[in-house]
């Protein structure tokens, strides 16, 4: 396999990423079983690759909703204020909600997401991330399903990206840190 | 699982689907270069799913951005009026830009959809659908690559719902009429 140049190594592989999924959403159907108005809300953009994989293999009946975030501070640091771009078209009150994100950081995104969605009174607010940097939190955050926890370090690939490249890389890897400036 | 007994037949399955796919990443690869930055946009919420799978396949660079869009209209029959609900983040001028469709139906939104990116000024504007309907086109509208072209009949999988349902069965299959009349 060629790597791009930017890329240092591969830190998950593709075929670690489909099992893992797989044991996600084996998970989560168990969890569910008796629940039939499950929505996934999927954090755009990062999270639509995982989404992608992770409701097909769910055996539970769901439904799929996508929301846009932006940060008001551009760059990779975050100041914790977020503005929402586009709003779930589902009304959540009532129901069982499951936020899909690519990647929990500083924790200020999902923080704020969560207490943005728990006041809309769902009947269960759950959380499933495939990456934790936990080294880099600053908020406290409850993650119910995680995929995997990884070093501080620039990580690109299914979904995640650096300045909209390497987004759809089918692995996740680390980028060189001479790459981010 | 209780979704699949709504299932009339299963239309195109998951193999035939996968395969496909790759071929129409085939034909993008040697369409675009490197150079071109390809933009590809994702019209939510159908599309996602086709997009994830094809974007594996593509080896020349890329980026990928989303609409979603709203009809005006109620119930199946497209209305061609569109509200845009959420706009792309990045500006297309001068960007060689291909949209990535579910299903081009009566082609009314889609050509509405072509007709705002072409007032943007990209360098370039494609379509890229999974399906297509020809026997229910309404408006001429060009589409530079399609999977497979379908019967008039209610698809549902892989990202195409009924009532938000069925979205994600990995294969393209045929509604039973009862579910959608009713009766």
């Amino acid at each position: 396999m060629r790597l791009p140049s930017s890329i240092e190594r591969v830190l998950i592989d593709e075929e670690q990423i489909a099992e893992r999924v797989q044991e996600l959403a084996v998970r989560i159907s168990a969890d569910y079983t008796d629940e039939d108005d499950l929505v996934l809300v999927g954090v755009l953009k990062g999270a639509f690759i995982f989404l992608a994989d992770l409701t097909r293999r769910l055996r539970v009946i769901h439904h799929v909703d996508f929301i846009a975030l932006s940060s008001y501070n551009r760059g990779s640091s975050h100041t914790g204020a977020v503005r929402m771009i586009m709003d779930t078209r589902t009304n959540i009150t009532g129901r069982h909600v499951m936020i899909v994100e690519d990647i929990l950081d500083t924790g200020y995104t999902l923080n704020y997401l969560q207490r943005l969605f728990l006041a809309r009174q769902p009947a269960s607010l759950r959380t499933c991330v495939l990456l934790s940097k936990p080294d880099r939190r600053l908020v406290e955050v409850s993650v119910d399903y995680l995929g995997f926890e990884i070093p501080n370090v620039w990580v690109v690939g299914y979904g995640l990206d650096y300045a909209d490249r390497f987004r759809t890389l089918p692995y996740i890897a680390a980028l060189r840190p001479e790459v981010v400036r | 699982m209780r979704l699949r007994d709504d299932v009339d037949r299963i239309l195109i399955p998951e193999d035939v689907l996968q395969a496909r796919i790759a071929e129409l990443a085939a034909e993008i690869n040697v369409t675009y270069t490197d150079e071109d930055r390809l933009l590809l946009v994702c019209v939510l919420k159908g599309a996602f799913m086709f997009l994830a799978d094809l974007m594996r396949h593509l080896e020349i660079r890329h980026e990928v951005d989303f609409m979603e869009i709203s009809s005006y209209g109620t119930g199946t029959v497209s209305s061609g009026v569109v509200r845009i609900l959420l706009d792309l983040a990045q500006n297309i001028e001068d960007r060689h830009v291909l949209i990535v469709e579910d299903i081009v139906d009566s082609g009314r939104t889609l050509d509405y959809i072509t007709r705002n990116l072409h007032t943007r000024g990209p360098a370039s504007l494609r379509v890229c659908t999974l399906l297509s309907k020809p026997s229910r086109r309404e408006v001429e509208i060009s589409t530079d690559f399609v999977g497979f072209e379908v019967p008039d009949e209610f698809v549902i999988g892989y990202g195409l719902d009924f009532a938000e349902e069925y979205r994600n069965l990995p294969f393209i299959g045929v509604l039973k009429s009862e579910v959608y009349t009713g009766s």
